[in-house]
């Protein structure tokens, strides 16, 4: 790609700016960080006294927990902006100067407006994953580690590219926001435990429809040693690199077809 | 061909009806309902490589319409549009090569980077040999004096230099054409004045079309020698500036204020003005340049009522529009 070097201009931009306003990312950094190690304890607590939770220990509900609020990290850093200004960026106009510009209006998007809000929320979850399996014994092997990146990495890739497809219908002059609460937002809280303990049409809906099952509850099997498949074959634990893959290629489709439906407003 | 061929283009734009009570706004969520309206109607034109050309109209003419489909940013409902032979819209990375884009309202620069940094970042979006750009950026700080603040990030600049960067960005390139979108909206007469003058230069030394939305007479007078006028997107005038001017030459408004604000009634005979428009006290009159003055024209009115105040009115393009579209719907 002749112009990878452009878009990771951008970025340094982005990470310039993020030293010139030291004192302001380092308080979002503090406060993202403690509001998820809140929630943290409170879940911890509240499986500690259960003792279990679906056959799950308080440490394993954790590793979902923290794989899920990772991987929204990851994928609020490069498509936030998408996902939450684009409706703006069409209604105002300003948009209009991303298509001016002979750059993939995705790429230059995502690169341009990359955040760097999620640097805490990222720390945070990655501790607490670490910490999870640490106190719990498990026993982690080189395979498991790299299993373990891998994971994080499909993990945000799917969850960036629902991220995506909320974000289509600015496109279309529509408001996304109510979508993105339902869709994103609120059902995304599913998998940060255990999706054995819901009933079957749940667990159908979050691997098949939206596969969020595949950034935290598959995945975790393997890394946990657990053989809690329900109904699902035991393969679908090695499977979120595929649908991480196969769910991006459709969602950047889609936001390419939305674009080329796109009206500028008038002015 | 000319470089630019645009043939009986329209664009309508979709608008989706607001839905009123509960039971509308729910069949909202599935149907939609919505109006076309008509932005561009049938316009033709063609413009050659090197022309500066004024587009202008009243607001919501459709000017802004036929900059964003030239520019590739809007598929056109009909008609065609070739820029160099290429279709703006489907050719768009190959068309933004080519072209500079300057959106008055609108700033194309980055918050927090030094307006150098800046330039070197578009270096690297348009790709422009190291020797070009140092010489481009050198003839541009020159003439648009942006020496000062050339170390300055974005956000600490005043409306006229960042308009200044903004028009240097946009020509860092060299491209064919640059399509400027109201570059003078807001700014001093010195900012205006400096603008003017560089876009002159640049036309004359590198012979780029230049395509310019304005409401500015003054704009136009200065650096165009052609003029497009639309209105309701339909094109009233393609022409050279002087023919332009020749044929408003004839008639001007002056604006009379009289002590009471009892109607004012055209004494008997024929006169060389009339009355325009009345608002209070305050009326505009309308008179032939060529055989009267406004000094007579005050003069002849403050015979029959004491008038207070009398004032020029400046014949801008608005005003002219206007008047060329009523006079043709007459």
């Amino acid at each position: 790609m002749e112009y990878l070097s452009l878009y990771l201009e951008f970025y340094k931009i982005r990470l310039k700016s993020v030293a010139e306003y030291r004192g302001a990312f380092i308080m979002i950094s503090i406060t993202k960080a403690l509001s998820y190690a809140a929630d943290f304890l409170v879940t911890w607590m509240m499986i500690s006294t259960f003792q279990t939770m679906g056959g799950w220990k308080a440490h394993e509900v954790m590793v979902l927990f923290g794989l899920n609020s990772a991987s929204y990290a990851l994928a609020g850093t490069f498509f936030y902006h998408i996902t939450t200004y684009l409706s703006n960026q069409v209604k105002d106009g300003t948009f209009d100067e991303v298509l001016t510009k002979p750059l993939n209006p995705f790429l230059y998007l995502s690169t341009r407006y990359f955040s760097t809000g999620y640097f805490g929320t990222f720390s945070i979850s990655l501790f607490i994953i670490i910490f999870s399996l640490i106190s719990g014994h498990v026993a982690m092997d080189f395979g498991k580690i790299a299993y373990l990146i891998v994971t994080l990495l499909s993990g945000g890739l799917i969850t960036g590219s629902i991220m995506i497809i909320l974000s289509v219908p600015a496109f279309w002059m529509l408001e996304n926001n109510g979508l993105r609460a339902i869709f994103f937002n609120n059902i995304r809280d599913f998998v940060q435990y255990p999706i054995t303990i819901f009933g079957k049409v749940i667990q159908i809906f979050m691997t098949v429809v939206l596969p969020y099952a595949f950034v935290t509850f598959f995945p975790a099997l393997f890394i946990l040693g657990k053989q809690d498949y329900s109904i699902f074959p035991s393969w679908f634990m090695y499977l979120s690199p595929a649908v991480a893959i196969v769910l991006f290629v459709i969602a950047y489709r889609f936001w390419m077809y939305g674009l080329s439906r796109y009206e500028s407003s008038g002015s | 061909m000319a470089y630019i061929e645009v043939n009986d283009l329209v664009k309508d734009y979709k608008i989706y009806d607001k839905p009123k009570g509960f039971f509308n706004v729910a069949k909202s969520i599935f149907v939609r309902t919505y109006h076309t309206k008509r932005a561009v109607d049938h316009i033709t034109f063609s413009i050659e490589q090197g022309e500066v050309v004024g587009y202008i109209g009243p607001n919501g003419a459709g000017k802004s319409t036929t900059i964003k489909m030239l520019s590739g940013i809007l598929m056109p409902t009909e008609g065609q549009i070739s820029v160099n032979g290429r279709e703006p819209w489907k050719d768009r990375k190959q068309n933004s090569l080519h072209m500079g884009v300057v959106f008055g309202q609108r700033s194309q620069l980055f918050w927090d980077l030094p307006v150098e940094d800046t330039f070197d970042l578009f270096r690297k979006i348009y790709k422009v040999e190291e020797h070009k750009f140092k010489q481009n950026v050198e003839f541009y700080v020159e003439l648009l004096d942006m020496k000062e603040f050339l170390h300055q990030p974005v956000r600490q600049l005043s409306l006229g230099q960042k308009m200044r960067a903004n028009i240097a960005v946009a020509l860092l390139h060299d491209p064919d054409i640059v399509y400027l979108d109201e570059p003078t909206i807001g700014l001093d007469v010195v900012a205006k004045n400096k603008i003017r003058n560089f876009i002159r230069t640049v036309n004359e030394e590198k012979h780029t079309t230049v395509i310019l939305t304005t409401h500015d007479m003054d704009d136009i007078e200065i650096i165009c020698k052609r003029l497009i006028m639309i209105d309701h997107g339909k094109k009233l005038y393609d022409g050279t500036l002087s023919d332009f001017k020749r044929s408003y030459k004839g008639e001007s408004v002056v604006s009379i204020e009289f002590e009471s604000d009892e109607e004012y009634v055209m004494p008997e005979g024929t006169y060389p003005f009339s009355i325009l428009k009345r608002d209070g006290a305050k009326y505009l009159f309308r008179y032939d340049r060529d055989k009267t003055t406004p000094a007579e024209v005050a003069y002849l009115v403050s015979k029959n009522r004491p008038i207070v105040d009398m004032g020029m009115q400046e014949t801008d393009i608005e005003y002219i529009v206007r008047s060329m579209y009523e006079g043709k719907a007459e």
